[in-house]
């Protein structure tokens, strides 16, 4: 099949890029952008490790067709750090122990960022629900969990920091 | 409080930031320039000939550059050197639904695809054997032609009197439990790149490199010069990020040499990926068991003798079933006190894809019928559970009567810790209804005491390079494969120099750069690696020291490093009595140019900040570079004799230099209605020796456990006619976040005499104490006793009906894989385009079909 | 796993998207949220040389109250689950779109995707279904017994949902429940050219006390192997109206005609609730696949349906 001009808006860029209509976005990304940390795990869009964001929700990038997303905004764990630093969730995923053989984790980190995104104060009850669509295989979750808990504090003191700063300021 | 800066503290992975950002890349992310891609043609049929393959329609495909068959590389290999029984592409038969018959590498994905629907095989199919009890009776159509009734290998063990000690126990209890089949199911599939080079010389393909998911890179390089017909020499192994491995990892698998066909064939680079499908082909799991077990005990609970009958199902080939078999029997040894013992074990050969070394490889299934039973007799002879494993507790240090030495012993404390943490006392029964709490054991080695290849040569072997600027390069051949295996290189280099964390670079498995380390599996890298690390770091220090003493004018032993900085024995920062004579700091011992300038800067830095009673880590490196003319040191690990063990035949297999110990209490509730099991905690102590870093162990010892709910509850490959039918993560089951619970892990330091820092294993011993703990936690619960994991909610049910006596269904039938005239809808996608294959003639539906009057 | 090769339409409207449809009817698929069609075509189940992509048809999203509530197709299950007005008035379609699959799967699937699910995923080898002439789950038979795994038909079959279907000769609707044949491999009543586009519950399915409960093996993730939807409303104590439909043991969705009789004018105790349940399992037929037995799962249709039953009758 001919290969078409197709225009992905990934992590706040513009890239065309040709690629045959039936080409996944998982593989548009991997192979066309080099962006390799969104990951393949399964074939039967079970695990997870290829969550990316389209405009702003975290969806399978193994499930979807390139093609599809143009017009989309597409956010990939490479957009995650900010200013060239982690961010306080993947610091606290090293801190923890949340990312053994890390494999998983970029999809984690997409979903957590969705999560966090949308409701910045989870319950524990919440937090379980909205990672139960990832597969890891070698954390059994739990530190995860301390590290999400973490990073919304780290999240918050940040914040609370940043508007004493601006309050001085005026 | 322990004295160390960086050995016992929390810290994180150094190279979790490659993982978290996904900048970190695995074998799958690279790709070289000219890459092809690789894809696998698998047999269809479980057993049969094969007659003829043409290739030649697949070949004339637009994009395919070559396409290799078993003759393109007819050299047999095997992990082990009494199975070197596999083909990386299958040379005349094929033995399992999934076996390797030919690759096409194409410049495309899709290309090699459709080209593999245009090789045309011509198969001569032959009855194929299932069940390990029924293979284990076949005369003719054997999977093997030397292997007589597809046995892989029988071993026969007694020691002790065990038929004395039956005869005068006070209780026997007796029994058959089966375990089914798992498998690792680690997140990233495998995948291999090969590549060669042209030699400047000849002008023709010289060295081959390879880039692979492998946790055995050594091995890899030893097999591939074996089967490729290439000197080690001109063979390079590079081990990328590993997604997880689990032991899925831990041996050769037919892609990672099929590559390297393929790129020599091509003539280009060549790059394979399993699919998952594939992956669950490869498999190498934890192969179904079935034990019979009689263990017999006195009045006070006292075990007096064990003997077990274990079948394993190993699936077509030998892969590591030799040591899994032995491990099943010497791990019967050293978690408790068993004056006799007797093991039948049965490595049998079928027609499936093979099973191999699995976390907790070769103890956990028996470690489930062991713990179960004992629980069974503990509810016999009235006795708490918690006690009676209390009262058969080893004496160490001591050698037991399978020939195993155990020193450091941390199970009474695991024991107490979570009895405590449980408050197993007070809540054991008192929990209400179909609420309940069982405890079990478990322990596992510290690596091998005896390699696989049988040789004096050091299991593990470390080279470390320190140079002016300060900075220390660890060179290790010790495989990461999320275990943390770097972060504790470079804990034990950074805490043996004194200096920081930050100043430490690990180079890993790479075959051309790193000394050999025989690879990540039998939980043996902190133990071997660890210990091999601290040598050459000792080594390197020691050089350091002589230096510095000259400096500071005392002797070497009276060196210390701490903290980046190197002090003199008694003086610390800020308080010494007794300042360094400048003169003698300032002194330069030789001219070497290149350390010129940068100690010149260091001099006036140090002028600058006036007179310090130390120097820093920077000025003693560059005094022992003055000095020494180089800074290395190399150090290297090999098991004392003394934990070799016994000399019967098999008696390899078992010793280590040391044992972990673990305890765990499961509290669980039951669905009384739907045979629903939820676990809501696990407590579990595990005793590692000393915790290098917490974090890690602890993270080693939840994923652990949680690795051993999932088989207790969810997990298991489940097989039609030789046909995986759940070959993907949507239905094998590995659990998800919603029904994982919470595991409380708690570390037991028995400080070992001969590990790093007393540091032993924490990365498998704690999986098989979690299936008995669960099934011991639901008898508690609803006083059942399940003999058959995974402990679904149909076998669940059906085993409370049968209490019960409530109207006999029989739940289970349709789940049992040896039930050959069931069928199952989902899963087992050969997924072959086109026409499929004709069914197995043999194959009962086609039978009963036709019995039926069917037109086929 | 690369997915076969095909050319991807892109209408915007419907028009436009029924129109393509009718044009390569038979070499067609329709790409709505992806998470049914994509796995499928990896494993080839289909091989179209077309693939209608209508996600981005904005006509065909959302939820709109009026006399009767309307929702579009592609609106997602992570919408309907969350969506404040049909956890108040529509219980059960809200509990039941959130317990498919998982978080991740239910942000791109969507209500009209979980309506026309392909009963068959992968299957064993060959079967009839796919390019072959044996049936795994009924040998000896030649017909195909796929069985359906939806979880929100049997809720929406419980409100009596309607559905519209749009082709290029106009729209036309029908009842769910005359949607489904009951047989595998043809399971829908959907001409070629013909696309699901939007869904309505009417306002007298409103409010009534729904139930959801699926039999799965992990918490997440897994398609049901059994599922029991319930809606009741009462009055004095009494059952005025209710409904029960099973899903994941037939290869379709099916409501139990008894039910209602044996419910209405009752007041509901466990008896009642049990001879319930015990009718449901009669209808269920369920066939085998790789986790739990068929035995079992027609047990479960028991004593869910007895479960979901009291849990209306009493919440």
């Amino acid at each position: 099949m001919k290969k078409e001009l197709v225009e992905l808006r990934v992590n706040d860029r513009s890239h065309e890029v040709a690629i045959e209509p039936s080409k996944l976005l998982l593989d548009a990304l991997r192979q066309d952008l080099q962006l390799t940390g969104s990951k393949r795990g399964c074939d039967d869009s079970s695990c997870g490790a290829c969550t990316v964001l389209v405009d702003g929700i975290p969806m399978l990038s193994c499930t979807l067709v390139a093609a599809s997303c143009e017009g989309q905004e597409i956010t990939t764990v490479e957009g995650v750090s900010e200013h060239g630093s982690l961010a306080a969730i993947q610091k606290a995923y090293g801190d923890w122990g949340a990312a053994q053989c890390g494999y998983c984790t970029p999809g984690f980190m997409m979903t957590v960022k969705a999560l966090l995104a949308a409701n910045p104060d989870p319950t524990a009850e919440e937090i379980r629900g909205a990672l139960s669509g990832n597969l890891c295989r070698c954390t059994g979750y739990s530190q995860m969990y301390e590290a999400i808990k973490d990073a919304i504090e780290a999240e918050r003191k940040a914040s609370t920091e940043y508007q004493v700063a601006s309050t001085e300021k005026r | 409080m322990s004295d160390f800066s960086i050995i016992g503290k929390r810290t994180a992975m150094v190279d979790a930031a490659g993982k978290t950002t996904g900048a970190g890349k695995y074998t799958d992310d690279l790709t070289l320039p000219g890459m092809l891609i690789g894809k696998i043609l698998h047999s269809p049929f479980p057993h049969a000939r094969i007659k003829r393959i043409d290739s030649s329609r697949a070949r004339a495909l637009e994009g395919v550059v070559a396409i290799v068959t078993g003759k393109d590389a007819p050299n047999p290999y095997g992990i082990l050197p009494v199975g070197h029984d596999e083909h990386a592409l299958a040379l005349d038969k094929v033995r399992y639904v999934g076996d390797n018959v030919a690759c096409v590498a194409a410049i495309s994905e899709a290309i090699a695809e459709n080209a593999l629907e245009l090789i045309d095989v011509e198969y001569e199919v032959l009855p194929a054997y299932f069940d390990p009890e029924e293979s284990m009776k076949a005369e003719t159509d054997l999977i093997h032609e030397n292997k007589l009734h597809n046995i892989e290998k029988d071993y026969h063990h007694v020691f002790g009197d065990p038929e004395k000690a039956f005869g005068e126990a006070d209780y026997v209890a007796e029994g058959r439990f089966i375990a089914n089949e798992v498998t690792h199911a680690a997140m990233e599939p495998h995948s291999t790149l090969a590549a060669f080079e042209i030699d400047s010389h000849t002008g023709k393909p010289g060295r081959l490199t390879v880039w692979s998911s492998t946790q055995v890179p050594y091995y890899l390089q030893h097999k591939l010069s074996l089967v490729l017909d290439m000197p080690m020499a001109q063979i390079r192994v590079i081990k990328p990020l590993v997604g997880g491995g689990f032991g899925g990892k831990s041996e050769v698998i037919p892609l990672e040499i099929i590559a390297a066909i393929a790129a020599r064939a091509a003539k280009a680079p060549v790059k394979i990926t399993y699919t998952r499908e594939e992956v669950f082909w490869a498999h190498r799991g934890r192969p179904r068991s079935i034990i019979d077990l009689k263990t017999a005990v006195k009045k006070d609970g006292a075990i007096t003798a064990v003997k077990a009958r274990v079948v394993q199902d190993g699936g077509a080939y030998c892969s590591y079933g030799v040591v899994t078999i032995l491990y099943s029997g010497a791990l019967l040894g050293a978690l408790y006190d068993i004056p006799n013992i007797q093991y039948d074990g049965y490595r049998v050969l079928t027609n499936k894809p093979a099973c191999g070394a699995m976390r907790g490889h070769g103890t956990v299934n028996v470690r489930f019928a062991f713990e179960s039973q004992l629980d069974e007799i503990a509810a016999r002879l009235n006795l708490d559970p918690a006690e009676i494993r209390r009262r058969n507790l080893l004496k160490p240090p001591c050698v037991t009567i399978n020939g195993l030495r155990v020193q450091s012993y941390g199970l009474p404390e695991c024991i107490q810790q979570v009895v405590e943490r449980s408050r197993w006392k007070q809540r054991k029964g008192q929990l209400g209804k179909a609420s309940g709490l069982g405890i079990a054991c478990s322990h596992y080695v510290s690596g091998a005491a005896n390699s696989i290849i049988r040789s004096d040569m050091p299991h593990s072997t470390v080279n470390i390079k320190i140079d002016r600027d300060g900075g220390v390069v660890v060179y290790t051949g010790a495989s990461e494969i999320g275990q943390g295996s770097d972060t504790m290189t470079a804990q034990i280099a950074a805490e043996t120099l004194g200096c920081s964390l930050g100043r430490v670079k690990v180079v890993a498995a790479d075959t051309d750069l790193t000394p050999i380390d025989i690879g990540s599996y039998s939980s043996r890298v902190t133990f071997m690696a660890g210990n091999a690390t601290l040598r050459a770091a000792e080594q390197v220090k020691k050089q350091i020291a002589s230096a510095a003493a000259r400096k500071m004018n005392c002797a070497p032993e009276d060196v210390v490093f701490r903290e980046d900085k190197v002090f003199r024995k008694g003086d610390t920062q800020g308080q010494s009595p007794t300042p360094l004579e400048p003169t003698q700091a300032a002194v330069s011992v030789s001219g070497r140019v290149e350390g010129q300038i940068l100690r010149g800067s260091l001099q006036q830095k140090r002028k600058e900040e006036g007179q310090k009673y130390f120097l820093t880590f920077e000025e003693a490196v560059v005094a022992a570079i003055d000095f020494h003319g180089a800074l290395t040191g190399t150090g290297s690990y090999a098991p004392p004799p003394e934990a070799r063990g016994g000399k019967h035949k098999g008696a390899g297999v078992g010793p280590s230099p040391a044992y972990s110990y673990s305890a765990q209490v499961a509290e669980v509730s039951v669905d009384e209605d739907t045979g629903e099991v939820t676990v809501h905690k696990v407590w579990a102590a595990h005793d590692c020796g000393r915790a290098l870093n917490p974090v890690s162990v602890e993270g080693q010892i939840i994923g652990s456990v949680w690795m051993g709910m999932g088989q207790a509850l969810e997990e298991e490959m489940v097989w039609k006619d030789g046909m995986l039918m759940n070959p993907g993560l949507l239905e094998y089951r590995s659990p998800s976040s919603t029904e994982s619970p919470e595991v409380e892990p708690i570390i037991v330091e028995s400080v070992d005499p001969e590990g790093p820092f007393g540091a032993k294993e924490c990365s498998e011993g704690s999986l098989a104490a979690t299936i008995p703990a669960i099934a011991n936690a639901i008898y508690d619960a609803v006083g059942i006793r399940l003999h058959e994991s995974p402990f679904t909610p149909e076998r669940v049910l059906a085993a409370l009906r049968a209490r019960k006596g409530a109207k006999p269904i029989n739940l289970t039938e349709g789940v049992d894989p040896t039930a050959p005239r069931r069928f199952r809808e989902h899963g087992g996608a050969l997924w072959f385009r086109g026409k499929g294959p004709e069914r197995h003639p043999l194959d009962p539906a086609r039978r009963e079909a036709a019995d039926a009057g069917g037109d086929d | 796993m690369s997915l076969p090769e095909f050319r991807l339409l892109r209408p915007s409207t419907v028009e436009e998207a029924v129109r393509y449809l009718s044009q390569h009817a038979g070499n067609i698929r329709v790409l709505a949220g992806g998470t049914d069609l994509i796995p499928s075509m990896r494993q080839r189940l289909f091989e179209p040389e077309y693939v209608l992509d209508i996600r981005h048809i904005g006509e065909l999203k959302g939820i709109r109250q009026g006399a009767e509530v309307e929702i579009g197709a592609l609106t997602s299950l992570t919408v309907i689950e969350h969506s404040e007005f049909l956890r108040r008035h529509y219980p059960v379609l809200a509990e039941a779109a959130s317990t498919v699959a998982s978080p991740l799967l239910r942000n791109m699937g969507t209500i009209g995707g979980n309506i026309c699910l392909v009963t068959w995923r992968k299957g064993c080898g060959f079967c009839i279904k796919k390019d072959g002439d044996l049936c795994h789950v009924a040998p000896g038979g030649s017909k195909c017994w796929a069985v359906f795994s939806g979880d929100t038909p049997p809720a929406l079959l419980c409100l009596d949902a309607h559905i519209e279907i749009a082709s290029s000769a106009g729209l036309r609707r029908i009842p769910l429940r005359e949607f489904y044949t009951g047989i595998g491999d043809s399971y829908r009543r959907l001409e070629a050219n013909e696309l699901v586009t939007r869904i309505f519950l009417p306002a007298a399915s409103a409010d009534y006390r729904g139930i959801y409960r699926k039999l799965r093996i992990r918490g997440s993730i897994d398609y049901p192997l059994a599922g029991v939807a319930v809606v009741l409303k009462r009055s004095n104590g009494h059952v005025k109206d209710a409904r029960l439909a099973i899903t994941a043991v037939n290869p379709a969705p099916m409501l139990i005609k008894a039910a209602p009789q044996m419910l209405e004018g009752k007041a509901v105790d466990t008896n009642l609730a049990e001879a319930v349940g015990d009718l449901a399992a009669k209808t269920a037929k369920p066939l085998t696949t790789s986790a739990l037995t068929p035995e079992y799962r027609r047990e479960m249709i028991r004593v869910f349906t007895k479960r979901a039953v009291l849990a209306a009758a009493n919440n």
